[in-house]
């Protein structure tokens, strides 16, 4: 089923990250992004994967909701692992060699760091945002965090509540897809067999009314958001004002550490040789 | 017997696995007869949607079984789709999931998908937009021009013009005014008896049960609470109020009139089945 798609879903909680500032929480993972792009060695890696392991405990979220947001990525990472195995030289000799295909030491190396840079980044913004943080204070939190930009004139409240509406009508559309797929199943239609073409037709069934559904809402929560007076952020004042807590100096303080720990060991060296540490990792420690 | 669907000891739970899991059929047994009109009644998040659903094979079971015809519908199931011809499934607020250029297209949408020959579909078109009283003029019309009430009514005609041997309408009525109400169900009994078809109408309204249906099956927090005719579920009127389902108007009045000492026997569902027992009792009075 569609809706079966986690990737992008908040779970309600009382873990210690849900009750982080979602501010925080934006720039913390901000500084995550990078700490993984900035990885480039296997002892780096080991210290990002402990952190992500270290949110996914506190954050509470089960281990297979986080699998399953994986899952879709799994033929894509598996291909590139692939492709770098089999397209990447080394200096040493082959670690195996048969007819034209030679896998080299270097490459495995690379294609491990690939599917764990993937793989990390994807869980660990996920557990620090998306999952943990509800769509209307991930949305404060940036409203907020672009406000100086107000002061050239950006409309920072109304991409705010653009982001806002559209981020709070994606479950909605998924279900009303499922819904009319549904009822156009019941009259037989078919919407995965046939040609591209043939298939390419059978989504009007479905596309039609869902695209007169969408503009009929868009319309009726515009006039209701006028009848209330909503006139954009002028003279607006905020129910839950967004307020700094001893718990995101801790985390904040934490990641600092985490970010100056992968630059340090971003520095030890290693080389791609039969008695590297990333040699060490996977056929002897795994 | 003139049984065609049965279910036996269906269960059906949303999001199996995660933190959302839900129950929304426990082990539910049911059969529908031909000919029949059954009405499915119980308060909102009962799981008569979810019932639906699995009727035609949108959902799959997560245990139990759907027999049509004596066989399994999950027997083969790449061949699913053919059920849903079988067993047509109006869903909830159909109008919706009306897309074509026209009214006759929008409802030649499903016989087509049957396979069936350009004259043959336009002879069910004809004969489903009569039998849901869409006149001829509004045939060639947008489906978005027309009213509410037009569009659930095309809807359902999508669904009825592939002659269906099973007809289940989920709150077809949801919405509309007394008079559509009436124009819609009542067109249902036409139905059943013309194709001696099963039809099984979704519903919270009890004096629809009482109006329409033959048989009444009573759904309460995913599981069924009673099945009988209507004369046998009204009779039990306590048992509905603590279901969260409210008798009808009349039954009430027959109620209260019994309990100030008018006993009244007979159907106490129906403002005729009342007058009717009102009459017996005061002609029994004055003799
Ligand atoms: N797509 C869904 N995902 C999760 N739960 C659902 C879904 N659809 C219905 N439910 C739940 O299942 C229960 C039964 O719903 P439904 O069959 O729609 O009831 P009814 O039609 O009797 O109002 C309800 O508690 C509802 O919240
Ligand atoms: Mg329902």
């Amino acid at each position: 089923m569609i809706s079966d798609i986690t990737l992008g879903q908040f779970f309600p909680g009382k873990s210690p990250i849900h009750r982080l500032d979602p501010r925080t929480k934006i720039i913390l993972a901000t500084i995550f992004i990078v700490a993984v792009f900035l990885a480039s060695n296997p002892a780096t890696f080991l210290l990002l994967a402990i952190t992500t392991v270290v949110l996914i405990g506190i954050s509470r979220i089960s281990m297979k909701v986080i699998l399953k947001s994986i899952k879709p990525l799994v033929f894509i990472l598996l291909f590139t692992a692939i492709l770098n195995i089999l397209m990447t030289k080394g200096d040493s000799a082959p670690l195996l060699s048969f007819w034209v295909i030679e896998i080299y030491t270097e490459g495995v190396a690379r294609a491990v760091m690939m599917a764990l840079r993937v793989i990390i980044l994807i869980v660990g913004t996920s557990i620090l945002l998306t999952y943990t943080t509800s769509p209307i204070s991930l949305t404060d939190g940036l409203e907020s965090l672009l406000s100086p930009l107000k002061l050239i004139r950006i409309p920072v409240h109304t991409f705010a509540m653009m982001m806002s509406i559209a981020l709070r009508f994606i479950p909605t559309l998924v279900e009303e897809t499922e819904k009319i797929m549904n009822a156009q199943k019941s009259r037989g239609a078919d919407f995965t067999s046939g040609s591209l073409v043939k298939r390419a037709k059978a989504l009007i069934p479905l596309l039609v009314p869902l695209f007169v559904s969408s503009f009929k809402r868009a319309e009726e929560l515009a006039t209701a958001m006028e009848c209330r007076c909503y006139r954009g952020d002028k003279n607006r004042t905020k129910l839950v004002k967004l307020q700094y807590k001893g718990i995101d100096f801790v985390f904040t303080f934490i990641f600092a550490l985490i970010f100056g720990g992968v630059i340090c060991l971003n520095i030890i060296p290693y080389k791609f040789d039969s008695f590297g540490l990333i040699y060490d990792i996977i056929f002897y420690k795994v | 017997m003139n049984e065609i669907l049965k279910i036996e000891n269906l269960s059906y739970v949303y999001g199996k696995g995660t933190p959302f899991e839900k129950v929304a059929l426990d082990n539910v047994s049911v059969s529908f007869e031909k000919g029949k009109i059954t009405g499915l009644i119980g308060h909102t998040g009962s799981g008569k949607s979810t019932l639906v659903n699995l009727l035609n094979g949108l959902y799959k079971p997560t245990s139990g079984t759907v027999y049509l015809d004596g066989k399994d519908i999950w027997e083969n199931p790449k061949e699913i789709s053919k059920i849903r011809f079988k067993v047509g499934l109006v869903m909830q607020y159909p109008e919706y999931q009306l897309f074509d250029e026209t009214v006759r297209a929008d409802i030649g949408f499903g016989p087509r998908n049957l396979g069936l020959s350009e004259a043959e579909v336009e002879e069910r078109v004809l004969e489903a937009a009569r039998f849901s009283g869409i006149g001829d003029d509004l045939l060639d019309k947008s489906p978005f021009e027309l009213s509410g009430g037009q569009k659930r009514r095309v809807a359902i005609a999508g669904i009825i013009a592939m002659r269906p041997d099973v007809l289940v309408l989920d709150e077809p009525a949801a919405g509309l005014d007394p008079r559509g109400r009436r124009e819609i169900l009542g067109s249902l009994r036409d139905y059943a008896n013309r194709m001696n078809a099963s039809v099984i109408l979704v519903s919270h309204s009890m004096e629809d049960m009482a109006h329409y249906c033959d048989n009444v099956v009573v759904m309460n927090s995913a599981k069924v609470y009673r099945t009988g005719t209507v004369n046998e579920i009204f009779s039990d009127a306590e048992g509905l109020i603590s279901v969260g389902l409210d008798v009808p108007m009349i039954s009430r009045v027959a109620k209260e009139l019994t309990s100030r000492g008018i006993a009244l026997e007979g159907e106490l569902y129906t403002v005729n089945g009342v007058k009717d027992a009102i009459l017996r009792y005061v002609k029994e009075g004055k003799r």
